[in-house]
């Protein structure tokens, strides 16, 4: 059953910042700068999980990985002010 | 001369059968089906376990190390990932860690996750493993009493001695896998067992559904519809252009980016005409094993581009065989093709909406079509069996449409013709066969299996004849129903189409909204009418083609063809 994630990141170095950038476009949406939204089986989760525990600095470097519940049914409470908020959804790529 | 038969020429003779490695014994012991799928049939799966598993490995595989040349100096070893192995043990093993002094040493071995509540503080398999590397240490020279387990997540080191009792475990372990290596039979799944749960090969192995098949025992839990899989990427727009960026593919049309998914996402990726895509969005496709399939422009399907591919050779030599077995054709062809007719009797039943007439004698002479397809004595008659219903079945299909665009001129529908399609509701059946044959060719090749070698259609170049047999059941009730929701549901109108001398065909914009409409019916969750669970048309293909692999290898005695109430 796939959750959804908010994966939240402060990187000290910019070299380092990139490079989590690049790693989290494989698993989320990016949200604002440093803010992704995911949607991620057990599975990916723990790639995504260990791939960041490699890149990030454990001394400088602060990653959060909030945990919004079951991707399927949670309503998440966001209040958005600006540009809308929308939970990611899975759809097939149709162009 | 003797000529070998080429069953002889496949089984391995215990003088052949190469060292088991002491991980592979590991899960022999975890599940003797287990071991064989794993290392007979070379089939890997990924699951969280592994990957977590991996993930701690690659820490402790970094620092790599041998042993002194010559036991027995005083000196102090650590040697990190130590490869052995010993044609009299019959095994190998590369071992984490092997540290001691002079010729006096223990193994290590790292696992993920903390240690377990049991008695010892260890599984058994692993005991098993650990031993291993305990008797290939010895048959180097070393003397080696006990091992550890090192426990990563709670950093706990868990003595493990080499008992007697353990020493004749392991290597009446070693025995009884040769044994079953040497054989051509799977080892049965193991019966309602909650290791399955956790099994990373359960997907494969389905081991309630092949149980209830063959014993009718309990219904089979909901295991393997809930791995989650990825969705399809499609690309029909003709300036559609895939490229890589990063972790990610990315679609482009005329320069401009109009969508983008990870690769982890994406399960398949379908091109139309001349959308394109670039070497390494393609090569990575092949590295992650996602399969690009490739239409023509018109959505005639034209192949398939995929990875190394799957290493099981046995099951397409199972495939092989049955198809020049007269007898599994016929069997296997009768069943594909009744099981579509009752299909296509009962998407009439449920969605007929012609005049009250017709239906209860077209549900009597359908019902005699299913029987002489049952009992058809040659492929012939089989072939005349279909070809009446399927006259009966077209002449009726316009009678489960709505008639709204009527006054726009479209969707008349008086019989199915093809190649090329004159009318759009044509047009609409051959593009969703289209469809629904790449979803099988993708299908049979992941399950190890030949899409080119079928049972009731023959082989003809370029034709995916085993996709185009494994479909028959399942064009009423995907491909045809999708065209019926499409158009009652006015998804697509008559402003989708083009024709020209003669030939009709969707416009991009048609094609897009009947895409999306299949898609939707992929992931349409139906109640399987054996299994009882719930189950996405998508995911359902995969289970048939598994079934269909263990049909082959002689597990089960017929093949149950999907047929909905
Ligand atoms: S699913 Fe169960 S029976 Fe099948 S290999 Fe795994 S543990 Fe064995």
């Amino acid at each position: 059953m796939e959750r959804l994630f908010i994966v939240a990141y402060d990187i000290q170095d910019p070299k380092r910042w990139r490079r989590v950038f690049k790693t989290m476009h494989g698993y989320g949406k990016w949200l604002q700068l440093s803010v992704f939204q995911c949607r991620l089986s057990r599975m990916r989760y723990l790639q995504m999980e260990a791939l960041l525990g490699e890149f990030v600095n454990q001394k400088t470097d602060h990653v959060l990985i909030l945990d919004m519940g079951p991707a399927d049914s949670v309503k998440p409470r966001v209040q958005s002010i600006g540009r809308p908020f929308e939970p990611v959804e899975r759809i097939p790529v149709i162009v | 001369m003797v000529v070998a038969e080429p069953k002889d020429m496949e089984m391995l003779t215990g003088a052949m059968i190469p060292p088991i490695p002491a991980r592979m014994l590991n899960e022999f012991v975890y599940c003797p089906r287990l071991g064989y799928l794993m290392w007979v049939q070379g089939e890997f799966e990924h699951s969280a376990d592994t990957v977590e598993g991996g993930i701690k490995h690659r820490r402790v595989d970094k620092g790599g190390g041998s042993l002194p040349e010559d036991p027995g100096e005083e000196e102090i070893v650590h040697a990190r990932s130590v490869s052995l192995g010993s044609e009299t043990l019959g095994v190998t093993g590369k071992i984490d860690l092997v540290e001691g002094e002079g010729n006096r040493v223990t193994p290590v071995d790292y696992k993920r996750g903390k240690r377990p509540h049991v008695e010892g503080g260890v599984y058994d398999p692993e005991k098993v493993q650990l031993c291993a590397y305990g008797l290939l240490l010895k048959e180097h020279g070393f003397e080696c009493v006990e091992g550890f387990i090192y426990f990563v997540g709670s950093k706990e080191r868990v003595p493990v001695p080499f008992d007697g009792a353990l020493v004749s475990r392991t290597m009446a372990a070693i025995e009884e896998f040769r044994k079953v290596a040497a054989g051509d039979r799977i080892p049965p799944p193991l019966d309602g067992s909650p290791k399955c749960v956790r099994c990373s090969l359960v997907g494969i192995c389905l081991p309630d559904e092949v149980g209830f098949l063959s014993r009718r025992g309990v219904e089979p839990r909901p295991i393997f519809p809930s791995i989650e899989r990825g969705l399809p990427m499609y690309v029909q727009s003709p300036r559609g252009y895939v490229r890589k960026d990063g972790e990610r593919m990315v679609v482009e049309v005329a320069k401009e980016q109009v969508a983008a998914a990870a690769y982890g996402d994406v399960s398949q990726v379908a091109l139309f005409g001349p959308a394109s895509m670039t070497t390494p969005a393609l090569h990575e496709c092949l590295r992650r094993e996602i399969p690009v399939t490739w239409f023509s422009y018109g959505g005639w399907f034209m192949g398939h581009t995929f990875g190394s591919g799957h290493r099981n050779v046995t099951t397409r030599t199972a495939q092989y065989r049955a198809s020049f077995d007269d007898g599994k054709c016929l069997d296997l062809s009768r069943r594909l093709v009744a099981g579509k007719i009752a299909n296509c009797r009962t998407l009439l039943r449920r969605n007929w909406k012609g005049g009250p007439d017709a239906l209860p004698s077209l549900m009597t002479s359908m019902r005699g079509d299913v029987r002489r397809a049952v009992r058809a004595p040659s492929i012939e008659s089989l072939l005349g069996a279909e070809g009446g219903a399927a006259g009966r079945y077209f002449a009726n299909f316009s009678g489960m449409m709505n008639w709204k665009d009527e006054g726009e001129g479209g969707f008349d529908f008086n019989g199915r013709n093809r190649r090329p399609p004159r009318d759009p509701v044509n047009a609409l059946l051959s593009f969703a066969y289209a469809m629904l044959v790449r979803e099988w060719v993708v299908a049979l090749s992941g399950v190890g299996l030949d899409p080119y070698r079928g049972f009731y259609h023959q082989p003809r170049f370029g034709r995916p004849a085993l996709a185009l047999d494994m479909m028959e059941p399942f064009r009423p009730l995907v491909a045809d129903s999708t065209v019926l929701t499409a158009i009652n549901n006015g998804e697509v109108r008559a402003g989708d189409f083009v024709r020209t001398a003669g030939a009709c065909a969707l416009t991009e914009k048609g094609r897009r909204s009947f895409i999306a409409a299949f898609e939707r019916r992929m992931g349409l969750e139906v109640t399987h009418p054996i299994f009882k669970y719930r189950i996405s048309y998508r995911r359902l293909l995969e289970v048939e083609a598994r079934l269909l692999v263990r049909f082959l290898m002689g597990e089960l005695k017929r093949y149950p063809v999907f047929m909905t109430r």
